[in-house]
This record gives structure tokens, sequence and C-alpha cells, in this order.
């Protein structure tokens, strides 16, 4: 299992998968998909929930619910006492790194990303001390 | 057993287990079907395309809006 961002998500539930994502099955942490859900229902996104608006329904359904066979959304509860932990010791650290640190800690010490621009400085110093592996797969 | 073409005409065999995991791995690579065509070229527009600033941009909204969510101290 591979925890990917929401840039590789969008990309592998469209179809697109990237050249250097190793095959294996995809997960997209809770707090990431609750980042897509807001921007797609028009909470927060601004210009993105314009963007989004133009998905069909099934397409809409698509990132609402994503194809089992193609993503899942990890259960967020046991990496929630991790997350907290982490998010204690990066002093700052909201609830997408600190679940981000988690999941990658507990699915084979990697991240996988869609751009550097999604990483974030915290994020990727935080994971070379834990050891996590970020990976950015963008062709 | 059950055979697969090459191109060279040969025949590989492979197992049952073998075929399910391949045919799990083509589809898991092919997307979700449910989506149309104009659905898989917004999201390649917004990952890889013209769109990937906005898309971005609105992921950051999302976080900068919610400090439970983005933290109060970070860049993400």
């Amino acid at each position: 299992m591979i925890v990917v961002d929401e840039y590789l998500a969008a990309r592998v539930v469209g179809g697109d998968w990237p050249e250097a994502l190793p095959d294996d099955e995809l997960a997209l942490q809770a707090s990431r998909h609750w980042r897509l859900l807001q921007a797609l229902h028009g909470g927060r996104g601004g210009q993105l929930s314009r963007i989004l608006g133009q998905l069909s329904d099934a397409g809409r359904d698509g990132i609402r619910h994503p194809h089992p066979e193609v993503l899942q959304v990890l259960d967020p509860r046991p990496l929630l006492d991790e997350a907290a932990i982490l998010a204690a010791r990066y002093g700052g650290t909201g609830l997408l790194i600190a679940e981000s640190l988690a999941a990658g800690f507990a699915y084979g010490r990697q991240l996988w990303f869609g751009t550097e621009d999604n990483v974030g400085h915290l994020l990727a110093r935080a994971a070379g001390e834990l050891g996590i592996a970020v990976h950015v797969a963008n062709t | 057993m059950h055979g697969v073409d090459l191109p060279e005409g040969r025949m590989v065999g492979m197992s049952i287990g073998e075929e399910l995991l391949a045919e799990r791995r083509r589809r898991r690579r092919a997307g979700d079907p449910r989506l149309s065509e104009s659905d898989r070229e917004l999201l390649r527009r917004l990952t890889t395309g013209d769109l990937v600033g906005e898309f971005q941009a609105g992921l950051d909204a999302v976080s900068d809006a919610d400090p439970l969510l983005g933290g109060g101290d970070n860049d993400d």
C-alpha cells in the first residue's frame, strides 16, 4: 500500500498513472481527502471549486467515493495517536502534516506526491528526521 | 495454467492467481470506470496541465482556513 497526495489521487482516478509511481495499491489519507472534498463541495476552494463544478455527477462521485480498486481512503483512527505525538514533537503542525507523517511511517516509510509544491518544508524536514522517504512523481 | 501471447508468438504460462493480479493491476491503472473522457481531461489539466496553479491554490486555501488542518505555524 502506497500513500499518495491529492495530485496523485486525482491522476489515478482519472486513469493517468505516473511513470515513476510503483505498481501497488494506493491510499489517500483522510485529511487530504477532506481537502479535496472541501474544494469539491464549494466550501473553501474558491476558483478550484468552480473548476471542479464542471465534473459530471459520476466524476464527482469518483472524488467523493473513490473506486476501491483504484484508490482507498485511509481510516484516520489508527493513525491519530501517532499523529498527535508527531504534532507535539513538531510544534505548529496541523492534522494534514501530522497525519501524513503517521501514514508514511505506517505504510512502508514512504510518501508519494504529485508535485514538490505540495510537500512543504516542514513535512520534508520532519520526514527526513523520521526516515520517511518523500517521492515526487510528476511525469 | 493459462497462456499469454507474447509479441514474438511465444506463450508464457500464468497461474489463475497471476492472471487475477494482472487484471487487478490493469483495472487499477485504468482509473475509475465511472468517469467520462471530459472528467478525465479536467483532472489531467488540474494535476499536470494548465490548471495546476488553481489546484494548489484551492488545496492551500482549505488548509489556511482551518487551523486544525493546516496548523498555525507552517508553510502548508
